[in-house]
């Protein structure tokens, strides 16, 4: 029953690795997909909490308006989501917050066979890529508002005396500028969030990092799974650095003379 | 600056080798228990660890003259920390399988196990094939895990690994997993805290033992165990402590 075992190099057993292809295979495409998910979300979450921490307004009652609904709630999700761990968050959402909104018995968004089968064929999905999106649009926000606050104030007044409105200032003068300042931030912030995705294995979800958990699990050896991942993880980080460097070329073409 | 005294070289010395003897003779083994399962092993809320697996351990050093010292691993991580030599030696409900004896040495059973199925009260699952096609939650390389491994398939999606008893529960409570596969022990207890769960006992699953684990080739020290466990069941010290956790009588006198 036990396959023969396979070793490469002497002591690397291979076999293990193969005999789990199907769930390192899936766990490939959980994590980018999951990834992609999360960055993606983050960004535009990012954006709209990195804007509305800088919302203003000359004369009351916008004033106290813009401070209490937008400000304040802003700062304290940024603060909450940088200032506590990941981990935390996950299980958080996992065990406590998804299962008040979703449960069969007494859901308070849904509930009944429908939140079964949510649960049991999204459930991890679902949480995973929440906290992971609301912890990377608390980092991203912080990128956005350095980015827009970075731009030179002459730049809004001179668009605003041209008569353009403030969306577009916002839209035309200041976010393409910012974005290219913005880009080697977000790039960090995309790796982190790759590799932070391994966390979200402790509630069941089939990436990466659970694909070598279950390995190491059945064989009590931590080389080969956790070195396989390891270099999985390290390809698509380097992919991605890659890609954000193109980025980061092709916008910034316009500061080169 | 002064030379320093020739007595107070010699006494330095002497300090030194003193604390380097005693070092040698009376150094705490290390024993790693994954504490998060109730009534083997957990910790009170004033951090210290309690269960069957810790009282029989302390028994067993007892009788053989040794003193041990536990520390709190995950169950995922006791095998690396044996290699490794993190820990001495492991009382964690491990169950005795002809692979893990591959890689380990293991005293004579301690404790009689099997495995159980925890499901919704309104479940109409009989045993571990009507689980075929359901979703399962098992401890992440636990007996469970082989078991559900080997009949669902090892890289079935519908298998959900996660590093606790507790959190199976929490998932099976909260409607993530149809059932829960567990040792007996374990699963009872768990299940019993919840109105919501009954358990399923399957009479298919083979009996298992539980048993303690030493790094392989360290024969010393599990002869010194078993020496011990031996000594605990004559004397009547094993069947009180399995009263104390399970309220029954042992089975019979296991190891």
């Amino acid at each position: 029953m036990e396959p023969e075992p396979i070793l490469w190099f002497g002591w690397f057993r291979a076999d293990i690795i193969a005999e789990y292809a199907p769930l390192f295979w899936q766990g490939l495409r959980m994590t980018i997909g999951v990834t992609v998910i999360g960055i993606t979300f983050g960004a535009l979450l990012g954006l709209l909490v990195g804007m509305a921490r800088l919302a203003n307004a000359r004369h009351a009652p916008a004033r106290h308006l813009t401070r209490f609904l937008l400000r304040w709630p802003a700062t304290v999700y940024v603060s909450f989501f940088r200032g506590t761990p990941l981990f935390v968050q996950i299980m958080l959402m996992h065990f406590a917050v998804v299962p008040l909104l979703m449960n069969p018995a007494d859901g308070l968004i849904v509930s009944g066979e429908l939140a079964r089968t949510l649960r049991q064929d999204y459930g991890a999905l679902l949480s995973g890529v929440l906290a992971l999106t609301l912890n990377a649009g608390a980092y991203i926000s912080e990128v956005f508002r350095a980015g827009i606050q970075s731009i030179d104030r002459g730049q809004v007044e001179a668009a605003r005396s041209l008569g353009l409105s403030y969306r577009r200032t916002m839209y035309h003068v200041v976010l393409p500028q910012a974005f290219r300042r913005m880009l080697p931030p977000l790039g960090n912030n995309a790796i982190a969030l790759l590799k932070d995705s391994s966390l979200v294995s402790a509630v069941g979800l089939s990436e990466l990092a659970y694909a070598a958990r279950t390995v190491a699990g059945a064989y009590s050896r931590y080389w080969e799974p956790y070195l396989t991942i390891a270099m999985m993880y390290w390809i698509l980080t380097l992919a991605l650095a890659y890609a954000v460097r193109r980025l980061e070329h092709r916008y910034g073409r316009g500061d080169t003379r | 600056m002064a030379p320093a005294s020739p007595r107070f070289a010699f006494v330095v010395t002497f300090f030194v080798l003193a604390a380097a003897t005693a070092a040698a003779q009376s150094r705490p083994l290390v024993v790693g228990s994954s504490a998060t399962y109730p009534p083997f092993a957990y910790e009170t809320p004033a951090k210290q660890i309690v269960g069957f697996d810790v009282d029989v351990i302390q028994a067993v050093a007892s009788k053989v003259g040794i003193t041990v010292r536990l520390v709190n691993t995950p169950f995922t991580g006791v095998f690396a920390s044996l290699d490794n030599g993190d820990l001495d030696l492991v009382i964690s409900g491990v169950t005795i399988s002809d692979r893990r004896r591959q890689s380990y040495d293991f005293t004579a059973p301690y404790f009689e196990a099997r495995q159980l199925i925890a499901v919704p009260v309104a479940s109409t699952v009989r045993n571990l094939q009507d689980l075929a096609g359901k979703k399962v939650g098992v401890v992440t390389g636990s007996t469970a895990d082989e078991v559900a491994s080997r009949t669902f398939g090892r890289t079935s999606a519908n298998i959900r690994r996660f590093d606790t008893t507790p959190l199976i529960i929490a998932e099976l409570v909260s409607g993530g997993l149809d059932a829960a596969i567990g040792d007996n022990g374990v699963i009872a207890y768990r299940a019993q805290e919840h109105k919501g769960l009954k358990t399923v006992n399957d009479p298919g699953f083979p009996k298992e033992y539980f048993g303690i684990v030493v790094k392989k080739g360290n024969t010393a020290l599990r002869d010194r165990l078993d020496s011990g466990l031996k000594a605990i069941v004559a004397d009547g010290t094993y069947a009180r402590i399995y009263r104390t956790w399970f309220k029954t009588e042992p089975p019979l006198p296991t190891p």
